[in-house]
């Protein structure tokens, strides 16, 4: 059985998407402990499009009615779910909860843009997480500002990059900060808990509750999200890295070949989704030949928009475009190096100087 | 007279409130939709390549995930072509786009049926017998969460993941699915067919119904979808939320070949239907910005039109939606739409227990629903079978570098949509969407003149001030979605009453204060 620290680096380290089932049992344990005290949940979306909602009712181990179900009388708000339950809205929400989650962006310069009773998302927000013992922002919006920051390109009606001042808890883009400001941390002592993504895999959310609700406290990286889901590289476990290290790249959607040319953001994405995949387990978005967004990372949108040209003047290995890095890794294949050493012998670039991606000693 | 605020409505999608003013009998006399966010859809796209279009605007809803993504891809494409420079997308991305809508639509009939508006029918919450269908302990309830997740397992196959799909771009698809996921989105499709039941089961599902009887060898999950229409039925929803009887459909599944749609494109009104071409419609449409948190600049067709301009301090303004109008008039849009101008009634189900095929009232909308998860369901195999996997799923001309002028029309599971973009020198340089909740739940246009929802629960009966569930419930048949907390307050604000609609027995866990 997991340990307590360990729990969450087994789960996300352990291959493929059998591992949730096979720490089901923990994670229903964690989740049955929500039943035992006083904790309640509040859910709250400010600027959101409710797709992080949708994603976490996609997950399986445990169902999301499953958990509401351990949570039933703690759950003390959630916009979509406490419909169906028939809870009280506004006035039955806890204002001091236990867990506090966010799903969507919260509007600073046109606060009236998101307004849930009357009250700005931005008031709600600043007034329940210090209330709160574990806050976490569920999906790249909440996390980073997200869809509703992406940047107003041709500043219309004299409006600023960010239309509405849409900001992360704690984080605008990748300037720490946010709504709740870069020192925030909450009862549990933790600053927000980011589980970035547009969305986020359901896995994320529910493992990452069962570990807080299990005692654990989950080891996160610079950007705050749990570094076992956010340390694997998308490119290094992609099903198309084979065609990467042979040279083989399509050069349009639909052709065959690594999707580097046809705009994917995979080496610059971090996330286990390709070992974890989505629907349980089902696929992922490479396997569908449709190239990485980047949604899991900080500045998405506009750090890899547009979407389909190569991102050129960014060196993924070293020195070197992807491309060239891909001929270059016939010759590490040939020599018999693995796609990941390939890339520690090549030495690891970076996309930027504040790159998400973690030193190479640390990646495994 | 009394004023009811209810804020929130909170529909799935987003944020919304509902203000009634009522009269000493208890009935509405006057409604306000209340849209309560924004966030710039439009205005993001703009500088963009059109590729980039579908990438953005997909991701204004997560539980329209495909519809947008589907639509903003059609506008890039007409855009392009008709710029010259690009000829349309394969036969096998038309055929793809529609079956994977298809789909959809099973997804989303399912979980607004049974998570949305079926425990305003349940027995925990209305104490109408029906406990299959009571929030997250009913045995129907469970089932059909289980079975959306198998739905959204087929839409994974293709689209790589649900919500937020990345394989649908302009140009076709540029996922080349084989026999094999075929056939397994095929199976998993056929799951939840099976959970289903017979479409020809409907009458003898009813007379079960009807007896008190459950036999999910017919069909287990049409059992519980016909339990809330009796239900539905039984509570008087065919005597409230009547609408104008206007309706406007883009129609959609669309044969490649003929250009003919299973879902018919026109407008009903005065009693009939007229057919109508994409000029004609795109040409009716305006939209109003007066009761609008938006400068009056911003109104105008959408084929013209700037923007949104926010303006969060305009007096009367009351909703972050615009007011679209066909020709002048508001327009109800959703299944009972598409029905009503496909001239389809199954089982003549809405012509006997909702008081005629063509009426507007929230007994029909989710009739209507019901029908159309079963019509689309027994069609969806077929559109499946007709993609062929050797054929291209991808154009081999698409281009971001063009100039010219695009509208998409496309037809969602929630009503008609359409995106309209103009590109210059392969930037996006104006962008519009009309979403079909701005349609049935908009504010007020130039003239005054109210949206559906506003029209629909006017003259309705409050049962009492404090639990208004007849007007959550035609709220509820437009398909937003559940929890309110219902602040009732007299005309000097002096008492104020939080009052729950809602609280089925046992589920009472948070604190109501009523």
């Amino acid at each position: 059985m997991a340990t307590r620290r360990n729990f969450l680096r087994l789960v996300g380290t352990t291959a493929a998407g059998g591992v949730i089932t096979q720490y089901s049992s923990d994670i229903a344990r964690a989740l049955q402990q929500a039943t035992d005290g006083p904790k309640e949940v509040v859910w709250f979306q400010g600027q959101s499009c409710t797709g992080c909602t949708i994603s976490t009712l996609q997950a399986e181990y445990p169902t999301l009615e499953e958990a509401l179900s351990a949570f039933r009388l703690a759950v003390t708000f959630h916009p979509t779910i406490m419909a169906e339950a028939g809870q009280p809205a506004i006035d039955s929400m806890s204002t001091d909860p236990d867990i506090l989650i966010v799903e969507g962006s919260i509007p600073t310069d046109i606060p009236e843009a998101a307004t849930i009773g009357h009250r700005t998302a931005e008031e709600w927000v600043t007034e329940l997480a210090p209330n709160a013992d574990l806050v976490v922002a569920v999906g790249n919006c909440a996390c980073f500002g997200g869809w509703p920051a992406a940047e107003n390109r041709r500043r219309v009606h004299g409006l600023g990059p960010n239309v509405t001042g849409a900001q992360g808890l704690q984080f605008e883009h990748r300037e720490k900060g946010g709504v709740l400001g870069g020192e925030f941390a909450s009862g549990l002592d933790l600053p927000v808990v980011n589980l970035s993504g547009c969305p986020p895999n359901p896995d994320y959310v529910l493992l990452t509750l069962a570990t807080v609700l299990n005692g654990h406290v989950p080891e996160l990286d610079r950007y705050q999200r749990p570094k076992p889901f956010y340390e694997p590289l998308v490119h290094d476990n992609c099903m198309h890295r084979g065609e990467f290290d042979r040279g083989e790249f399509a050069e349009k959607p639909g052709d065959p070949g690594c999707l580097i040319k046809t705009g994917c953001k995979g080496p610059y994405t971090n996330c286990d989704d390709q070992e974890r995949l989505w629907n349980d387990g089902t696929s992922v978005c490479l396997n569908v030949s449709a190239p990485c967004i980047g949604c899991m990372e900080p500045a998405f949108w506009d750090r890899f928009s547009p979407f389909r040209e190569e991102i050129e003047d960014s060196p993924v290995l070293g020195n070197v475009s992807a491309t060239q890095a891909g001929a270059a890794g016939v010759v590490a294949a040939a020599a018999g190096i693995g796609a990941h050493m390939g890339r520690k012998a090549m030495g690891y670039g970076k996309f930027e100087d504040e790159n998400s991606a973690e030193p190479e000693e640390e990646a495994d | 007279m009394p004023e009811i605020d209810i804020d929130p409505t909170t529909r799935i999608e987003g944020h919304h409130g509902i203000t009634l003013q009522v009269n000493e009998d208890g009935v509405v006399e006057e409604a306000k939709s209340k849209m309560e966010m924004f966030r710039g859809a439009e205005i993001v796209t703009l500088g963009r390549p059109p590729s980039d279009a579908p990438q953005l605007t997909g991701m204004v809803c997560g539980v329209c995930f495909l519809c947008h993504r589907l639509c903003s891809s059609k506008a890039a494409e007409d855009a392009a072509m008709n710029a010259g420079v690009f000829d349309g997308p394969p036969p096998n991305a038309v055929l793809l786009r529609d079956a994977a809508e298809g789909i959809f639509y099973l997804w989303n009939h399912a979980v607004h049926l049974f998570a949305l508006v079926g425990p305003d029918y349940s027995d925990a919450v209305a104490d109408t017998g029906f406990e299959r269908l009571d929030p997250l302990e009913g045995d129907g309830y469970l089932s059909a969460m289980e079975q959306q997740r198998g739905v959204m397992k087929a839409l994974a196959e293709f689209g790589g993941r649900a919500p937020h799909p990345v394989s649908y771009i302009p140009g076709g698809m540029a996922t080349k699915p084989d026999h094999a996921t075929i056939q397994s989105v095929k199976s998993r499709v056929a799951e939840v067919s099976e959970w289903l039941g017979p479409t020809e089961a409907v009458p003898e599902v009813i007379e079960n119904v009807q007896n008190g009887e459950f036999d999910p060898s017919i069909g287990e999950g049409l059992h519980d979808i016909v339990s809330i229409l009796v239900a539905a039925a039984q509570a008087g929803a065919a005597d409230i939320g009547e609408g104008p009887g206007r309706y406007y459909s883009n129609g959609i599944f669309e044969q490649p070949d003929t250009g003919e749609r299973f879902f018919k494109r026109g407008v009903y009104r005065g009693g009939s239907v007229e057919e109508l071409t994409k000029e004609e419609i795109v040409a009716g449409i305006h939209e109003d910005t007066a009761y609008s948190w938006y400068t009056e600049d911003s109104s105008g067709a959408p084929t013209e039109a700037g923007p949104p301009e926010p303006d969060p301090d305009k007096e009367d303004a009351y909703s972050w939606g615009k007011a679209p109008r066909f020709e002048g008039q508001s327009m109800e849009v959703g299944p009972l739409a598409r029905l009503v101008i496909s001239d389809m009634d199954p089982f003549d189900l809405r012509a006997n227990l909702g008081g005629g095929a063509a009426e507007s009232n929230t007994l029909n909308r989710l009739i209507a629903r019901a029908q159309e998860a079963l019509l689309v369901r027994d069609q969806v195999l077929a559109w499946l079978d007709a993609i062929d996997p050797s054929q291209p799923f991808m154009a081999d001309d698409w281009t971001d570098d063009f100039t010219g002028k695009g509208v998409g029309l496309f037809e969602p599971s929630r009503g008609t949509l359409s995106h309209y973009m103009d590109v210059e020198n392969g930037e996006i340089e104006r962008y519009q969407i009309i979403t079909p909740t701005i349609w049935n739940l908009g504010p007020r246009d130039a003239d005054g003149g109210p949206s559906i929802l506003e029209e629909a629960v006017v003259g309705d009966q409050v049962e009492t001030l404090e639990n208004p569930l007849s007007v959550m419930r035609t709220i509820r048949s437009m398909d937003p979605c559940l929890a309110c907390a219902v602040h009732v307050q007299t005309p000097d604000g002096t008492l104020e009453l939080d009052v729950e609609p809602v609280v089925p027995e046992g589920l009472e866990g948070g604190r109501c204060d009523v």
